[in-house]
């Protein structure tokens, strides 16, 4: 049995979520050979240390008491094999995580991130950074939540060159434009619908204006695609302006609208594509596909936000970097 | 496989033979050519020929567009034949008030404008406008440069198909 030193920074949502998760597939990252030992919990409030391992359960219940390290000390001093970053990033600076992420890689911890900010950010740099000291850092839970993308790729499509990825990224603005599309009501009345539901935040710029979408296409593209590109780069527009009647008129030609990422184009915008094609997928889902030159078009589906999914991707990325060191 | 194609020939004496020739030249073997004689300049002339397969037809369709012989429309087996382009694009916006002639000539300078379907619930609002034109594959991508750029002149939403 190997121990699997994490440091988990963030514990909003997604970070509950991933301790949650390490707690309930404990046994079968035994049977795999693997002790998922958080040795530290770092929240804006204080970190929760024990390098015997963080009573997780405790912390989910709110009964151990946070101490006051501050997270970059905890992460250059404790010792630990990957630092899990899961904090919500700013997408201009790439702050907090950029220096979360920096910190680690420079000291020489392996890190595991969900954040898109620093890579969007950042990526050329920190992939330098992560080379020169001798570590990786992984991202499967930056684009497309729980759909194992830059992993298959990476892994199981090897000889394969990748020469375009097209995807519906968002699930926010797949879930507004799927109401639009089945129900003919306006985007107005289907945002409001997304936000009862809690799928669209209460400012939703971010997600319809292709804001997200545009982060994860510079991930894509930086990472699959060889490119090196900056968010400036990507030409973005959103679904504000789609209106019903457009909709229907697509619909009588045989097509659907879907905000698509286009990686190559450097592209965010309205599409229409055919309602027979694979990247249409209904509701909140997510669809990527990638043309290769061997294996052709490679689509893949499922669900892009939340986080029990977003767990799925982070404990695959803590297992390659197991099976790695 | 039979083809049969439309030729737009100019009404002038040896105009007809000049035309046959390249799809015999290309591998075609002439079945039947109907020539129906119009009022205007150009004369339609339609050609039945056989060709042993798709390359053959591609060489003899270069012949003709090498010799400046225009081919309205090709159809193979009875189907209709794409050496064309099709691409279909939705504008969003006061397409109609901002001159949808104007919009509609422009492209047919670079392709040919087969169909416009509108969606208007109110004129007060913006519409939706579908079209979708043919275009010879080389000029595609200058094609929808200029659909890109009289949509951010007129200050439509430009929504096209996903690969293109």
């Amino acid at each position: 049995m190997k121990d699997v030193r994490l440091i988990i920074v963030g514990f909003g949502k997604i970070g509950r979520g991933v301790a949650e998760t390490i707690l309930q597939k404990r046994q079968i990252m035994e049977e795999i050979g693997l002790n998922l030992k958080v040795v530290a919990v770092c929240e804006m409030k204080g970190c929760a240390v024990d390098p015997n391992g963080v009573d997780l359960k405790g912390l989910l219940e709110g009964k151990v008491r946070w101490g006051a390290r501050k997270t970059l000390d905890v992460i250059r001093e404790q010792d630990a094999d990957v630092v899990v970053e899961l904090t919500p990033g700013n997408i201009e600076t790439g702050e907090p995580g950029l220096s979360h992420i920096k910190e680690a890689l420079q000291v020489g911890k392996n890190v595991v991130t969900s954040n898109k900010s620093p890579l969007v950010v950042a990526y050329k740099e920190l992939m330098e950074l992560a080379k020169k000291n001798g570590v990786t850092l992984r991202f499967e839970a930056t684009v497309g939540g729980a759909i194992p993308l830059i992993n298959t790729f990476e892994r199981e499509l090897k000889a394969n060159k990748a020469r375009n990825i097209y995807g519906i990224l968002n699930g926010t603005t797949n879930f507004i434009l799927s109401k639009m599309i089945e129900e003919g009501v306006d985007f107005k009345s289907a945002l409001k619908e997304a936000q009862d539901l809690g799928y669209a935040e209460t400012n939703p710029d971010y997600d319809v204006k292709g804001i997200d979408t545009a982060a994860k296409v510079v991930i894509l593209a930086n990472s699959m695609l060889g490119m090196n590109i900056k968010l400036k780069d990507v030409k973005v527009e959103g679904i504000e302006r789609i209106t019903p009647e457009a909709v229907e008129l697509a619909k009588q030609y045989g097509f659907v609208i879907k905000l698509v990422g286009d990686v190559a184009g450097r592209e965010v915008s309205p599409r229409l594509i055919p309602e027979d094609h694979p990247l249409n997928v209904g509701g909140s889902l997510n669809a990527v596909q990638v043309e290769t030159d061997i294996a052709g078009n490679i689509t893949l589906i499922g669900r892009g936000a939340g986080p029990k999914e977003t767990s799925s991707a982070i404990l695959s990325d803590i297992i390659a970097v197991a099976e790695k060191n | 496989m039979q083809i049969e194609i439309l030729l737009g020939l100019k009404d002038v004496p040896g105009m007809l033979v000049k035309a046959l020739e390249p799809i015999s030249r290309g591998g075609g073997n002439i079945v039947t050519v109907y020539h129906s004689r119009g009022s205007g300049e150009v004369v339609d002339v339609n050609v039945v020929f056989k060709v042993k397969d798709q390359k053959t037809l591609e060489g003899v369709l270069d012949s003709l567009k090498g010799d400046g012989i225009q081919v309205k429309s090709v159809k193979a087996e009875g189907h209709r034949y794409y050496s064309k382009r099709s691409i279909s694009f939705i504008l969003i916006g006061h397409v109609i008030d901002q001159d949808i002639q104007d919009t509609i000539d422009r492209i047919n300078k670079l392709g040919l404008v087969r169909g416009v379907d509108v969606n208007m619930s109110d004129p007060t609002r913006e519409s939706a406008v579908m079209m979708y034109v043919d275009v010879d594959e080389d000029k595609a991508q200058d094609l929808m440069k200029a659909i890109t750029q009289i949509s951010a002149k007129k200050n439509f939403m430009l929504i096209r198909e996903v690969t293109s």
